[in-house]
């Protein structure tokens, strides 16, 4: 492997454990402390896709997600203290704790945001993609979602219409194999090709390993400059699998659990890096060691000040409906 | 011989499979479909063991695709059956809206009376579980606002089984809407059979005083509002409307024509709610016995926030109940 190369890869290796920590944290103290309200999506398992989609942006591109997309917004640089503060509900967090797990959001960052409402992401990355294209940017945008938002109406609007008008978009599918208990192939057609459904809008898709981060940043890479340089937009489907639950609160029944165990044995993301490190002999595994042992600093550190940071009050619920620019328009009239 | 007195205290989600059931047993047109409603059970189980015991041909988990999963209810309920489709979020409606509005509301209106479509679509919506904006929304008055559908918005379990069963037999489409922070709850329903009438509103607490009108989670808040309010004196009638459309206003007038004070508490907003529209029937035909203008209590208007101390001040509580009936008789 070249020098670049293991560079990149210490790289991505660090960026995934970020992802990870961070949300065992979410797992292993929030969840039983009762830090966080509602449930939160963690993408333990598919942070190779997270990682190498996101490393292969630029500075002028954007990105959009969905429930699960700690991992994308990390991996844009997402400060991480925000970030737990915003599942905190804490007032320091990214959105000032209006928006919690399911929505973190950074503009100055060209995260849109996490949309929770699958499908609808679609449909405003093609937008964002088409207002880039009218000002003149080269930006593009990455549009993150699971293999569940396929089967919406607004998913296939926003592909053709892309496909159609030359969008810069990168249509990014996770399929980790099930949308909350349903199975990929109960809810959809030829489950086995679904980035074949590319063909049929003259687009390119393409199915790629996503335990492989090496191989998701090449296709991206690919992609996204495609998207940059000649307005196409592609399909990438990643076949990758959540170790852990649809969120915080699933009782997983629709799953053997050893098909869990047996996914994470053959296919962690980040072993698979720790491995491939190894068994070339290709750095000392103290360096693996020291990342591990800094990137575990730096979330409890981040964990710790969140922690500390102070509550909204009660009335800061009221403003923000409104850009507060002509009228008041807290005025309905009525309390209520 | 049974009981007919006899009860079953059950949760609302028990409540809403028995009455799932008790229809489907009884009707084999009566189908079911929606996001993992089948091996899951339902996200907040509504539908627990109902694929094992009727199959997967009559129970269904689909695809997330709102539109065809209303769009083919209508379609289904056309040609005779009878399908309770489900959304799993009040919210995502927006998304099957067209299903809803477009078609079930006016098919047989249009069609000249040749079609009916007796098709239940049930969605949870409501606040106070911290899932923000996009997953807490009230959109009765939305559904309300449109000729040709019935709307039921309840949260008490034997109100729940007992106007699911009408609804799945009413010929007309029924926007069903439960609550999400009610599935646990419990409450005694018949063990025999009982099909409630649809369009009609429900005495809670009677009282002397003043009638709060309240429905779907709200009505805990009133109810509450109105034990702490007896305290100080002030006897509080509670109503549960329970269907939004078609409104049982004799049942509101009749109160507040003893009471002569109105209150109407909602978690939606009250800004063009269904409380606007009970509040505006009450001015118009009981001006007169009004002592004082009505009073509407409803989440603050701005989309529902996650943070805790937030969310709970823009849902209005018990707390903001009494207040607001203290104001009204001070
Ligand atoms: C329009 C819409 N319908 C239903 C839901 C409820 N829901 C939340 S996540 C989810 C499953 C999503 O599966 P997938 O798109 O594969 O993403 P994953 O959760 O696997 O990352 C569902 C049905 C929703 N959020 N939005």
């Amino acid at each position: 492997m070249r020098s670049d190369r293991v560079e990149q890869l210490l790289a991505f290796y660090r960026g995934m454990l970020r992802i990870r920590l961070f949300e065992e944290k979410i797992l292993d103290v929030m969840l039983p402390g009762r830090m966080f309200r509602g449930s939160s999506h963690l993408s333990i398992g598919q942070e190779a896709v997270a990682v190498g989609v996101v490393s292969a942006l630029g500075p002028q591109d954007y990105l959009i997600t969905s429930h699960r997309g700690h991992g994308h917004c990390l991996a844009r640089g997402m400060d991480m203290e925000g970030a737990f503060a915003e599942i905190m509900g804490r007032s320091t967090g990214v959105c000032a704790g209006k928006g919690g797990s399911m929505h973190l959001s950074a503009r100055d960052l060209g995260i849109l945001g996490e949309n929770p409402v699958v499908g609808s992401s679609a449909p405003m990355a093609a937008g964002a993609a088409l207002a880039l294209r009218m000002q003149g940017s080269h930006g593009v945008v990455a549009c993150f979602f699971g293999e569940g938002a396929i089967n919406t109406g607004a998913f296939h609007e926003a592909v053709n219409l892309a496909a159609l008008w030359s969008l810069p978009v990168v249509f990014v599918c996770e399929n980790n194999r099930y949308a909350i208990s349903v199975p990929v192939d109960v809810a959809s057609a030829r489950a086995k090709a679904i980035h074949e459904r590319a063909l049929g809008y003259g687009i390119e898709g393409h199915r790629i390993d996503g335990m492989n981060v090496l191989d998701v940043y090449d296709i991206s890479m690919a992609a996204i400059e495609k998207a940059r340089r000649e307005g196409r937009p592609s399909f990438l489907v990643f076949d990758t699998y959540r170790f852990v639950g649809h969120h915080t609160a699933d009782s997983e029944h629709y799953r053997p659990k050893d098909e869990v165990l047996q996914e994470f044995r053959a296919h962690d993301p980040i072993h698979f890096v720790e491995r491939s490190v190894a068994d070339d002999c290709i750095v000392d595994m103290t360096e693996l060691v020291r990342i591990r042992d800094e990137v575990r600093a730096e979330v409890d550190a981040a964990f710790a000040r969140a922690l500390g940071a102070p509550w909204p009050s009660p009335e800061d619920a009221l403003g923000g409906a409104y850009v507060e620019t002509s009228a008041s328009f807290t005025c309905t009239g009525l309390p209520g | 011989m049974s009981d007919p007195q006899a009860m079953r205290n059950i949760t609302y989600a028990q409540a809403i499979r028995t009455a799932l059931r008790e229809e489907m047993k009884r009707d084999e047109r009566v189908v079911l479909w929606g996001e993992d409603i089948g091996v899951y059970g339902g996200v907040y189980g509504a539908t627990t063991g109902l694929q094992r015991e009727f199959g997967t041909e009559r129970v269904r988990d689909t695809p997330i695709s709102e539109m065809a999963i209303v769009g083919m209810g209508v379609g289904a309920a056309l040609l005779g059956l009878r399908p309770v489709v489900e959304i799993m979020y009040e919210d995502f409606l927006a998304h099957a809206a067209d299903g809803v509005v477009n078609q079930a509301a006016k098919w047989g209106y249009m069609s000249g009376g040749q079609y009916r479509v007796p098709l239940v679509v049930r969605s949870p919506g409501g606040g106070g579980s911290g899932y923000a904006a996009q997953h807490s929304q009230n959109l009765e008055a939305w559904f309300a606002h449109i000729p040709g559908l019935i709307v039921v918005a309840t949260c008490m379990p034997r109100d729940a089984r007992g106007l699911l069963k009408a609804a799945i037999r009413d010929d007309n489409p029924v926007v069903f809407l439960e609550h999400k922070g009610h599935y646990t709850y419990k409450g005694d329903v018949p063990r025999d059979e009982e099909v409630l009438p649809l369009g009609k509103a429900d005495i809670k607490r009677p009282g002397r005083d003043v009638t709060i009108v309240a429905w779907s989670k709200a009505l805990v808040a009133a109810l509450s509002a109105a034990d702490e309010l007896a305290s100080e004196g002030i006897d509080a009638e509670v109503i549960d409307p329970r269907t939004l459309l078609p409104l049982d206003m004799d049942t509101i007038l009749a109160s507040v024509g003893r009471t002569r004070h109105l209150v109407v508490v909602s978690e939606s907003h009250a800004y063009c709610g269904v409380s606007a529209e009970i509040s505006a029937q009450v001015c118009e035909r009981a001006f007169g016995e009004l002592k004082r203008p009505p009073k509407r209590v409803g989440s603050h208007f701005v989309p529902l926030p996650y943070s805790e101390p937030m969310e709970s001040y823009v849902i209005p509580d018990a707390a903001r109940v009494a207040e607001a009936v203290r104001g009204l008789l001070a």
